[in-house]
């Protein structure tokens, strides 16, 4: 089976993945590289016109959208962990780097790597698997049904964790029709191995990327846990206890009971889709050691953890190149575009989700941070009305913030979270932006990790 | 962002209307009385006061507010067949030395804009801030073609009452005329005058107008010394007409945000 078959395209570490080696090509990123950008104006008017549907049929097209992408349950016998670790490492131009990223996907890592024009290699990958008769907020069905299918992906490939996982609320239009498998390296494969030999230079640095943050699972078996519920607008608890506000989300679709069903925890794992693994670690300072390396661990607590430090460090390097620090750039999820980030002068900041918790994080940067005259706010649309969905409004006083233009970027305001089209409308849009400066050279890693290791918020260890 | 909130509730108003001469030729207005600094609205090419009236309405009992003919449009009459960018900047700076309006807020819609940044440039002293409603012209649009085909990209978004309007307007100024007030609009350097607009500035724009696309709106924006940007949802070039109570409030705010209420 072909790797990108089976790895789902519509997700973080793909996304990020493409977005980073686009621009390590020197391409730009149109839709988060699904389609060429000649047919950039088709894909939009089909997206708008789909964006027309009544919910119904278009939360269904969001569904099934997401289910083409997923494999057949017979499939996964075929997929193995080199032929994905192979696929990742195709992405990369073929030239040596000073320095090289490997571990948790994060856009603010995605734009940091950019900076320093270093290839990231990312720990997780999702593997989505088609399958029905399991209701979305019925996380143990999921479990029950899927659980060969995990076991024999595990099975197969002793290199993986596998992470199954469940998320009724964000995910509630995806997990209709398809079961989320997370695979996780905890031994290096041999195709990254390689990659790194060939590709990073001798003397250069290996930093790994640690996001700190674990979720409640329960253990399926040595290799494979399952997760219920997922990072952004409920919290843990709220997944296996249920609220008020899980209450009345779920007897707005019908589901008439106090809380999400699901499987009860009997610990806490790297979380499914951000979480670092640290079985890998041995085999990474071991690497290392052989090849002379430096290795360097980027820990960060959550996700957006690394956004501020990320953020201000594009303002200190805009402003020694001397150009404006005034243009804000906001992302969400996978809505990441290195490339025209750089092209249009943005300072980025990334969000993990669409939530009030995302909506807390960015405030508290601007709190901190001097104004900002631009401010771009491209928010991620994922179909549902979840717990914790920060409303639009509240995006909008932050646009307010601006001192001269606030604006969405890609976003219909009126369409949000059911507005498809910004998947493709928000790289659009950077490119008409008027002012653009030429693509930098490369921020020297020695300036980058100095920054870095004098911030509270972030630890640069080795 | 802006949504339009409706036209609200009538209030009692006196519009009055003036015929001053300038430079020899009648100039028609209409004038609010209100509290300072007054709003002088300045119409777009070939177009006339009818399309700045609705938002001088919208004003009323908010602020002193004016709308102008230029010469040789709407009912000003004019002896020369057509004037240029720069005569009628000048027309429209005489008049309000007539009418002894000075430390105005200069509202332009469309090439209005362009004529108010001319203004600004030859007498400061006249403006207090400016407000650039759906300013042209974009230099990535400038040729007849351009015009046309944003044009018609807009007009999904335009009010139906402006049909009438402009078919009045076309009338009144005569098809030389207003092609040359194109020609001049697509020929001024608008873009190298807003740097030295050194006085509070808001751009607005209707979120369906291609004639001032969002990227322009935003290069004028980024262009303006002390410029803001705001966009109304659902209304094409000429938000006067199609949201004249929108912007009517976003007059109002702007000048309280400037401390001159």
């Amino acid at each position: 089976m072909k790797p990108d078959r089976a790895v789902a395209g519509f997700d973080s570490a793909t996304a990020m993945l493409r977005g980073l080696s686009y621009y390590l090509s020197g391409r730009e990123f149109p839709f988060t590289g699904v389609v060429p950008k000649k047919a950039e104006p088709a894909t939009i008017r089909f997206m708008r016109g789909a964006n027309r549907l009544p919910r119904a049929a278009k939360e269904q097209t969001y569904a099934i959208a997401g289910w083409s992408e997923a494999i057949r349950r017979g499939e996964v016998k075929d997929v193995r962990s080199d032929d994905l670790a192979s696929w990742v490492a195709g992405h990369y131009p073929d030239r040596q780097h000073e320095v090289a990223f490997i571990g948790s996907a994060n856009g603010a890592l995605t734009h940091l790597a950019a900076a320093v024009e270093a290839p990231w290699l990312p720990q997780t990958l999702l593997v989505p698997v088609r399958r029905h008769g399991v209701h979305p907020d019925d996380a143990s069905q999921d479990l029950d049904k899927l659980r060969s299918t995990g076991l024999e992906l595990a099975a197969r490939n002793p290199e993986w964790n596998v992470h199954h996982m469940h998320d009724p609320a964000q995910d509630r239009l995806m997990v209709e029709y398809m079961a989320y498998f997370r695979v996780k390296w905890r031994r290096l494969p041999a195709p990254y191995r390689f990659f790194l030999r060939r590709r990073l230079a001798p003397g250069g640095t290996l930093v790994i990327s640690d996001c700190g943050l674990r979720w409640p699972t329960t253990r399926v078996s040595d290799q494979y846990v399952f997760q219920h519920g997922a990072l952004g607008g409920a919290t843990k608890e709220e997944f296996h206890r249920g609220s008020e506000r899980v209450r009345e989300f779920l007897q707005s679709h019908g589901f008439p009971h106090e809380a999400w069903r699901g499987p009860e925890p009997d610990g806490d794992s790297p979380e499914a889709e951000w979480g670092f693994e640290p079985a890998i670690l041995n085999d990474l300072r071991e690497l290392a050691a052989e090849e002379g390396w430096n290795l360097v661990r980027l820990r960060y607590a959550e996700p957006e953890s690394l956004s501020p430090a990320v953020a201000d460090l594009y303002r200190d390097w805009y402003e020694r190149r001397g150009l404006p620090t005034g243009r804000l750039l906001v992302e969400s999820f996978m809505l990441t575009e290195p490339f025209w980030t750089l092209k249009t002068g943005s300072v980025p900041f990334w969000m993990v989700f669409n939530t009030e918790n995302s909506l807390r994080a960015l405030e508290s940067y601007l709190d901190g941070a001097p104004d900002f005259e631009e401010i771009r706010l491209a928010l991620f649309s994922h179909g549902v009305e979840s717990v914790g969905l920060a409303p639009v409004q509240e995006w909008k006083r932050v646009l307010d913030r601006a001192t001269k233009l606030g604006v969405f970027l890609g976003t219909d305001p009126d369409r949000f979270p059911r507005d498809f089209a910004v998947l493709a409308e928000a790289h659009r849009e950077l490119t008409r932006i008027r002012r653009t400066y030429p693509l930098p050279e490369s921020l020297p890693w020695a300036t980058a990790a100095d920054f870095l290791k004098a911030r509270d918020d972030v630890d640069l260890i080795g | 962002m802006i949504r339009p909130r409706g036209h609200g509730q009538r209030v009692p108003m006196t519009l009055t209307r003036y015929i001053d001469e300038v430079g020899g030729d009648p100039v028609v207005s209409w004038g609010l009385p209100g509290p300072g600094p007054p709003v002088v609205c300045v119409h777009g090419a070939g177009v006339s006061s009818r399309q700045t009236l609705p938002v001088v309405r919208a004003l009323a009992g908010r602020h002193e507010a004016w709308a102008v003919d230029l010469p040789g449009f709407g009912r000003s009459r004019s002896r020369k067949s057509s004037l240029t960018l720069l005569e009628l900047a000048g027309a429209c700076a005489s008049w309000m030395q007539q009418r002894d309006l000075k430390n105005a807020c200069l509202l332009g819609t469309s090439m209005g804009c362009q004529i108010v940044a001319e203004m600004y440039q030859s007498r400061p002293e006249l403006v207090s801030s400016v407000l650039l409603v759906g300013p042209t012209m974009d230099p990535r649009m400038r040729s007849a073609r351009g015009i046309a085909m944003r044009g018609l990209l807009t007009s999904p978004s335009e009010p139906l009452r402006l049909l009438p309007m402009n078919a009045a307007d076309y009338m009144d100024a005569g098809p030389r005329r207003t092609l040359r007030a194109y020609a001049e609009s697509m020929h001024d350097p608008f873009e190298d005058k807003l740097p030295h607009i050194d006085v509070p500035a808001l751009v607005v724009r209707g979120s369906g107008d291609h004639i001032c696309s969002r990227p322009w709106a935003e290069e004028v924006t980024r262009l303006l010394p002390s410029g803001r940007l705001r966009t109304v949802e659902g209304q094409g070039h000429t938000v006067s007409v199609g949201a004249p109570q929108t912007l009517a409030d976003l007059v109002s705010d702007f000048l309280e945000e400037e401390g001159t209420p």
